[in-house]
């Protein structure tokens, strides 16, 4: 159930869509392509309301979903994407040239008369994000594209999402992976159970954090600090925060900073109570605190 | 569809393009299409000898023409093989689109429901009654049954008529697969109760009267009756032609139901948002 959600995309533009499992983020992409009939509110994609008219809406939107099972396994890449291309109303002739070009482009050329069975979970996503962008479409709505993909294959999809852009399409992507929206997208929309919980710039987003919990290596006159050196330590920080053992490893310790204190006056706090700080470490990034901090936890 | 109609000619262009897909696909399937042949071959090795057990006087003239029980119940074996696996193809294939995910794929794609579910059948709407066609060959020359040469034309336009019923029975099947996600069972044994009663296998004369009376308005039953009077007795375009004014309407209004069927169905899937779950 969705209430309350407003969202726009420039051209040109990123929007991500962030929320946990059934916050309401594939409900939302199903109205966007039409899968699902809303019972009230609306969706116009290039000026065109999804509801009244969902195949002219269609003609604009490139779809990526999540998941890998969205191809025929025993055709070949090139093939499945030249049927795609048929059903937005393209001859063979186009279809093919135009599948061979945006194979080329998400760099599966080589790959094209391979089975899509046999593609590995990167190359399948790089097929999906060809499928959607054979029409040149104003909109394209990514659905947790990265999930399950390595580091560089994940660079990779983003690369390609950040040259679409480039050609003046807007990009709704939805994703779980907080980390990758910095640098990336243009604005932010927090879904919670269905409900916009945060809407602004991911700059803003990070602005919302209040926890925040460091990993401090330390050391002290001997080599770990003792507990007489921590007690010493936490009186210097006073109001600033609290040092406490991390467990396990003796030379780090959890500093948990109270609202408006400033990092590097804890850290100028410790230092002076004898301890030599070694290094620093976010517990979690604001990214994540700010996520947490507008979501609901699930049980 | 609301909003803007699409284009028919261009939405009936797609269909070449479903009919490549599934023609590549079923070719990268080589030993199922070898083992298909084969237990067409095996159907007809079964009956031919079942049918030297069966005393010819017992079965029915077909056409004036007195026949063997191998003729008689081929052309059955043919219809009922033909409704069979034309309505298990119908129904596995939207099965199949939610199974393996790529239903949403095609929905999110400008094309009607009606052509999405036409498409995904079209190339089982051409090989099926081909297979039929080659089940017929392997009898006739296989078995030495011998069918009068001018009602085969007669009788594959019988069989054309038949088409738009599986068509429509399947097409009610789909609805009820994307409905209720396991309702075929009802329609199933339906189906068989109505094959059962046709006098594919056995003469209608054997069942209760009133079984022959229900068989004059089964669709199936129609179809293997004016197969056999042309395969068998060589009846002619008079004939084919009673036959063809009692079966074209109820192929018509089968599948005007299938279609309809089929679209609140869509429509359903959508309002609820639960089309790709299976």
């Amino acid at each position: 159930m969705l209430s309350g959600v407003d969202l726009r995309v420039g051209a040109g533009r990123i929007s991500a869509l962030l929320g946990p499992n059934g916050a309401g983020k594939t409900t939302f992409l199903r109205i966007v392509t039409g899968l699902l009939l809303p019972e009230s509110g609306s969706v116009r994609v290039a000026g065109i309301d999804v509801a009244a008219d969902p195949m002219g809406a269609r003609r604009h939107i490139g779809v990526v979903p999540s998941g890998d099972r969205t191809f025929y396994m025993r055709i070949s890449g090139l093939e499945n994407l030249a049927f795609f291309g048929r059903l937005y109303g393209l001859s063979r002739r186009e279809a093919l040239a135009r599948a061979e070009q945006r194979l080329a482009d998400v760099g599966l050329a080589d790959a094209g008369a391979q089975r899509a069975g046999l593609y590995s979970h990167g190359m399948q996503k790089r097929l999906s994000m060809a499928r959607a962008l054979l029409m040149n479409p104003e909109l394209l709505v990514v659905d947790e594209a990265t999930d399950g993909l390595d580091p560089e294959g994940a660079r990779r999809i983003q690369d390609l999402v950040r040259g679409i852009t480039d050609t003046g399409a807007a990009v709704v992507w939805t994703t779980q992976r907080l980390d990758e929206i910095r640098g990336f997208a243009d604005a932010v929309t927090v879904l919670d159970r269905g409900r916009t919980t945060f809407a602004g710039t991911v700059e803003d987003l990070m602005l919302q954090a209040t926890s925040r919990a460091y990993f401090v290596r330390l050391r002290g006159v001997g080599d770990a600090p003792g507990d007489a050196e921590l007690q010493r330590a936490n009186e210097a920080l006073g109001a600033l925060g609290t040092l406490s053992r991390a467990g396990g490893d003796r030379e780090h310790v959890r500093l948990d900073l109270t609202e408006g204190a400033v990092l590097g006056e804890a850290l100028a706090a410790v230092s002076g109570a004898g301890l030599t700080v070694l290094d620093v470490a976010q517990q979690r990034s604001e990214l994540e605190q700010s996520f947490l901090r507008l979501t609901t936890p699930r049980t | 569809m609301t909003g803007a109609q699409a284009n028919p000619i261009a939405e009936l262009a797609k269909l070449s393009a479903f009919l490549r897909r599934d023609l590549l696909t079923r070719l990268s399937y080589r030993t199922a299409i070898l083992a298909d042949l084969f237990s067409l071959f095996s159907q007809a090795l079964i009956f031919y000898y079942v049918s030297k057990v069966v005393n010819p006087a017992r079965i029915p003239n077909s056409g004036g023409q007195r026949t063997t029980y191998i003729a008689y119940v081929t052309v059955g074996i043919a219809v009922s093989g033909l409704l069979a696996i034309g309505l298990a193809r119908l129904v596995n294939v939207i099965r199949q689109e939610q199974f393996m995910g790529t239903l949403e794929s095609l929905m999110v794609t400008p094309t009607t429901a009606s052509v999405i579910l036409l498409g995904s059948v079209v190339y089982d709407l051409i090989y099926v009654p081909f297979r039929t066609v080659i089940f017929l060959v392997i009898v006739s020359i296989g078995f030495n049954v011998s069918f009068v040469a001018s009602g085969y034309v007669p009788a594959l336009v019988i069989l054309a008529a038949f088409m738009p019923f599986v068509w429509g029975i399947g097409s009610i099947a789909s609805a009820c697969v994307l409905t209720f996600r396991r309702g075929t069972g009802v329609l199933g044994f339906a189906t068989f109760v109505l094959t059962f009663t046709s006098g594919a296998y056995f003469p209608v004369s054997l069942f209760p009267s009133w079984v022959g009376q229900l068989a004059k308005i089964n669709p199936i039953a129609v179809t293997i009756t004016g197969m056999r009077e042309q395969l068998i007795g060589g009846a002619g375009w008079d004939d084919a032609l009673t036959v063809l004014a009692k079966l074209i309407p109820m192929s018509g209004i089968t599948l005007l139901l299938g279609l309809l069927a089929f679209r609140l169905a869509m429509r359903r899937e959508r309002r609820l948002g639960t089309l790709g779950l299976y």
